[in-house]
């Protein structure tokens, strides 16, 4: 039998591991007893990293699966033919050979090389984890790609999704104990390495779309450096869309690179003379003019936020209707994109464009407004004009007022390319951009931010603590962070009593790492009990981890503050949410929810989704042992109650309102804020605790809920030692406070 | 309500306080000179100015001052913070140091300031305030220029201009000399080719309108020739003006033909000139916008290669050597 020698082949091949070949044999042993299936497959006789293009070719061509020796469909070998017309296939060979000589690989190849679907494939050909029990994963950075991918390739292999091709993203595993290949999001790996530290299930990790620097790829990237000195057996590749791959060859110790040309056309490139003075209007008169004097090709608009879009979206389509009558223009179609919008009308964006309003007369044409969602994450074919005004939304943190915001900024030109490149993918196009030359090569940065650097650390350092990884100071990412924003974590970590004093994971840390949330909302989740309302806080936890659950259409702003003021609490929004989740759960409103939904101004797929992470987080509760209860609803603390189990996690964020006005200051950050103007709360509070600080053109708290002085001395003394308070009306007010509660004390001591 | 009054009370008794500690520190002064009347407008005055609420433009400018001074105060460096952080206690066990970098030693480009937040606050696009911002910049130094040309010395000004004009006075002159060398050279050059057929209006030695064109005149002195045309065009313009009443001389009425033109004394040939000078002439320019030592200097040059004549000392030499000529310069001939 070819298989008994397979673990002696590996020992010959130089480029294995000797420590590693014993365990391959315990393994192979395991795989004897439940892999005899597969014995007669065209891949029993394949050398583990010795393989090539040509045996991997042959044993696709079937007629057995070679991954559960079933007979291949028609529509398999369809799919096949256009499987090899993909760039990727052409550098199979080159591929495997440079896979073979290397612990770590880095890729790189364009949109449309196809190597999302196929790289991880021509792994599973060569690298056979089904012989050692291992599976293949391949990370991205979003659910749906995940998902949508994990489909895809399960086609292609002529397998059922969930069997040898499956995904994992939060709150959902479709896997199987047949499954070798898994798509998953690269936060889920990160996820399940706080548990496996060698990530021992898996014989080959592909990070894919690593240019998008998100916090969990990063953070992994790190983890993988380390890891891949404790493992050699294990392979690495990550792949990456742009040509920005020196610096993940650098930071991999000098690993090898693959890079493979796209399908992309040339696009053209147009600036503007001048600076323009309102992107908007100017990106308006640019996609009205290339429908009047471009030929036919759909164009791409990219703009910054819903609000924007669809203003945007019904200004177009009014100028276009009075080009149709007037001058006799094609008719145009506006479609708006953005991450919240439903499904259903993201999907209509792939609608063809308008034919022609009569035989032989101008061409239809589609436009379609959105965020850089349109950048990278979805492919939308027919696009010939990009018209980029070199704006996005991105999120940004200061860890000096503590403030994690969405703030309207210039793109990087690595941004500014990928827009252009994606007039490219059907036929050569044109790319508008709204400012002049000069500027894209003075003001753009070369690349975007990664995420690490702009976001708030607290729940990464309760994550990489988890990790095993205790020097957080020399941890070596290829971005470190400033080490303010990293100060600021340790001492939130700490003030949550989640880390002692010395860094190390308390109890308490350790429980809240367990919870995928952030660490004020899981410590507020674990201490709810002590408040006797767990049942209440896991709600509202849910609540606020999902999406805006109000919504407020443009054109029904009154009917829709009406039905809010149905469900508000005078003592604040988190009391509303509440009031909402309870009706929505009630008994009228899920005998139609939809309609029910509609009725009252509320996003149902956000309540949905808040229900389905509520489902999530009591597991993980009951797992726990935390008790989930609840005060009786008639007793007079109900409410009290969940305002106090509110202080026990966002005692940080926390406002009191100034002597005059309606201006509050934050706590310690001394800055001045206003409550959003969607908050019931009245004006009247005189402290509240607010779970985001935004900024916008002035800066909000949004999301408030009235608590008292008291409670805050009470639950959160560590935080509220008046000795570390600067000088001020807040540190005065607490000190009026604490005396109020020391001279009741000694009067019930007198007594 | 109740709890929103003793702020107020408070802030009173505060500042009361306060002015008893001044009194301390300052013997009895102010409050032997602050009579109750005083005493009491001070008072009233301080109140308003606690109890006045703020305009929104004033809160707005409070709020951005206080957000900009706490993101460009580094928490490491703060003394009151720096001592008590814990976060930055247990970095320091951690073996960081305060100004260096986070990760590998060997990672050369790692931050130590966390990235700036710019608000923005209207739709410019990209590009747009930095063209503002060098408008107003080159506008400021313009105008500090000129403040700066304004103090300097008036007297080396003023010397500045005469010797300036003295210099355009003297171009004038070397124009001229040019001039009459070059048309005495072409008269020779007629003369000696073609006989001599003029000579009765050769003796009268009339100054006539160029009918060559503009361009082929020398640069050297081309301004001075088309200085004297425009002179003559206006001249000629402002009679004919006088003349016609109610028509611009180059009106062309359809009407007319060519006779009646003829008879009108109104060939187009008059305007040719006036054409000529109004073409563009870049060459002109160029030679023009040279400061006028520079272009005595180069038709001086002229005048002695080609006529063997020293604009300083006022001779035609005999030959090239230009024997007796102390030197190019003005000063040379002190």
């Amino acid at each position: 039998m070819s298989r008994a020698k397979r673990p002696r082949t590996d020992d010959l091949d130089p480029s294995q591991n000797p420590y590693l070949a014993h365990m391959y044999e315990d393994q192979q042993d395991g795989s004897y007893s439940n892999g005899n299936g597969a014995a007669s497959t065209p891949l029993s006789n394949f050398k583990r990293h010795e393989t090539t293009a040509l045996q991997a070719h042959a044993a696709e061509d079937g007629p057995n699966n070679p991954f559960n020796n079933t007979p291949l469909s028609s529509r398999y070998f369809n799919i096949l033919k256009t499987r090899r017309d993909l760039p990727v296939h052409k550098q199979r060979q080159e591929f495997l050979d440079m896979f073979h000589s290397t612990q770590i690989l880095v890729f790189v190849g364009e949109t449309g090389s196809g190597k999302t679907t196929q790289i991880p494939q021509f792994v599973l050909f060569d690298d056979l984890p089904h012989f050692n029990g291992k599976l293949v994963a391949c990370t991205q950075p979003r659910r749906v790609a995940a998902m949508s991918v994990a489909q895809r390739v399960a086609n292609e292999m002529d397998v059922k999704l969930g069997e040898e091709v499956g995904y994992s993203i939060r709150f959902e595993d479709v896997t199987g104990p047949k499954t070798i290949l898994k798509y998953m999001t690269d936060g889920m790996l990160l996820r399940e390495a706080m548990h496996d530290h060698n990530l021992t299930r898996y014989s080959c990790i592909i990070l894919d779309e690593a240019h998008e620097r998100t916090l969990a790829t990063d953070i992994l990237m790190g983890l993988l450096k380390e890891v891949a000195i404790r493992r050699p057996d294990l392979k690495i590749v990550i792949m990456s869309a742009t040509l920005d791959a020196q610096k993940f060859q650098r930071y991999f110790n000098d690993a090898p690179l693959l890079a493979v040309p796209g399908r992309t056309h040339p696009v053209e490139i147009f600036y503007t003379p001048e600076p323009e003075r309102d992107y908007v209007e100017a990106a308006l008169r640019t996609v009205l003019q290339i429908h009047a004097t471009e030929p036919e090709g759909d164009i791409l608009l990219f703009l910054t936020g819903e609000e924007e879009i669809e203003d945007a979206c019904r200004k177009i389509a009014l100028e276009a209707d009075e080009m149709i009558r007037e001058a006799d223009a094609g008719p145009l179609k506006v479609y708006p994109l953005y991450g919240t919008l439903p499904p259903a009308q993201q999907q209509r964006i792939f609608e063809p464009a308008p034919p022609p309003s009569r035989p032989g007369g101008r061409p239809g044409r589609k436009v379609i407004v959105g965020t850089n969602i349109a950048e990278t994450s979805l492919t939308i074919d027919g696009i010939v004009y990009v018209v980029d005004p070199g704006f996005s939304k991105q999120k940004v943190y200061n860890p000096r007022i503590r403030v994690e915001s969405l703030l309207v900024s210039p793109i990087s030109k690595a941004s500014a390319q990928q827009r252009a490149g994606r007039a490219g993918r059907t036929r050569p196009g044109k790319c508008f951009r709204l400012y002049t030359e000069a500027a894209f090569k003075k003001e753009l940065i070369e690349q975007t931010y990664p995420e690490i650097l702009r976001s708030n650390l607290s729940s990464t350092v309760l994550e990489l603590k988890k990790l095993g990884i205790d020097d957080l100071v020399h941890f070596d990412l290829m971005d470190p962070p400033a080490p303010e924003t990293l100060m600021r974590a340790l001492e939130e970590l700490n003030y949550l009593a989640c880390l002692d004093d010395d860094g190390n994971l308390t109890a308490l840390g350790k429980l809240a790492s367990e919870f995928p949330l952030d660490p004020a909302l899981a410590v507020m989740l674990i201490s709810s009990p002590e408040f006797y309302c767990s049942n209440e806080i896991l709600s509202l936890t849910a609540l606020l981890s999902v999406p805006q659950i109000f919504v407020r259409p443009a054109n029904a702003k009154k009917r829709a503050d009406e039905m809010k003021a149905l469900f508000a609490h005078q003592d604040g929004d988190h009391l509303t949410m509440l009031n909402v989740y309870h009706a929505f759960k009630g008994a009228a409103a899920q005998s139609d929810p939809k309609r029910w939904c509609h009725e009252h101004f509320l996003s149902l797929r956000a309540l949905q989704s808040a229900d389905n992470v509520r489902q999530q987080l009591k597991r993980i509760m009951e797992k726990s042992e935390l008790e989930l209860i609840s005060t009786d609803f008639n007793d007079k603390n109900y409410y009290t109650n969940i305002r106090r189990a509110l202080v026990a996690g966002f005692f940080m964020q926390v406002a009191k309102k100034e002597g005059t006005g309606k201006t509050y200051k934050t706590v310690k950050d001394d800055q001045s804020v206003l409550l959003h103007p969607s908050t019931v709360l009245g004006v009247d509070s005189e402290w509240v605790v607010y779970n985001e600080f935004v900024l916008t053109t002035k800066n909000y708290v949004r999301t408030v809920t009235s608590v008292k002085p008291e409670w805050l001395l009470d639950i959160a003394p560590t935080y509220y030692d008046l000795s570390t308070f600067p000088k001020g009306e807040i540190k005065t007010a607490l000190q009026r406070t604490l005396d109020k509660i020391k001279r009741r004390q000694a009067m019930k001591g007198g007594r | 309500m109740a709890a929103q009054d003793p702020p107020t009370n408070n802030g009173a008794e505060e500042e009361e306080e306060d002015y008893m500690n001044m009194v301390i520190a300052e013997p009895s002064k102010p409050r032997e000179k602050e009579t109750y009347t005083q005493r009491r407008l001070r008072k009233e005055r301080e109140a308003e100015a606690r109890g006045r609420v703020k305009s929104k433009a004033e809160r707005a400018a409070d709020e951005a001052a206080a957000r900009e001074a706490a993101l460009s105060a580094s928490l490491l460096t703060d003394p009151e913070n720096a001592s008590k952080n814990k976060g930055l206690a247990m970095m320091a066990k951690m073996g960081f140091k305060p100004g260096s970098a986070l990760g590998s030693k060997d990672n050369v480009g790692a931050r130590t300031e966390p990235i700036s937040i710019n608000m923005k606050e209207d739709r410019g696009g990209i590009g747009l305030d930095t063209e503002k911002k060098r408008k107003f910049r080159e506008e400021v130094e313009k105008e500090a220029k000129r403040v700066k040309a304004e103090e300097g010395d008036y007297r080396e000004r003023v010397r500045r201009e005469r010797e300036e004009a003295r210099l355009e006075g003297m171009v004038g002159a070397a124009m001229r000399v040019a001039e009459r060398m070059n048309g005495e050279r072409e008269e020779q050059a007629a003369l000696d080719a073609g006989e001599d057929l003029d000579e009765t209006t050769d003796g009268t030695k009339k100054r006539k309108i160029s009918v060559k064109p503009l361009k082929q005149i020398n640069v050297l002195w081309r301004g001075l020739i088309r200085r004297r045309e425009e002179k003559e065009r206006d001249r000629r313009m402002r009679h004919d003006l006088q003349q016609s009443l109610s028509r611009l001389p180059t009106y062309d009425d359809p009407d007319e033909d060519s006779d009646d033109k003829r008879a009108l004394g109104k060939e187009a040939a008059r305007y040719t000139v006036v054409e000529d000078l109004e073409e563009e002439d870049p060459e002109l320019d160029e030679f023009n916008a040279l400061d006028p030592a520079q272009r005595l200097q180069k038709l001086v040059e002229h005048l002695r290669q080609e006529y063997n004549y020293c604009f300083w000392c006022k001779y035609t030499y005999p030959d090239k050597e230009m024997d007796g000529c102390p030197g190019l310069t003005e000063e040379d001939h002190d």
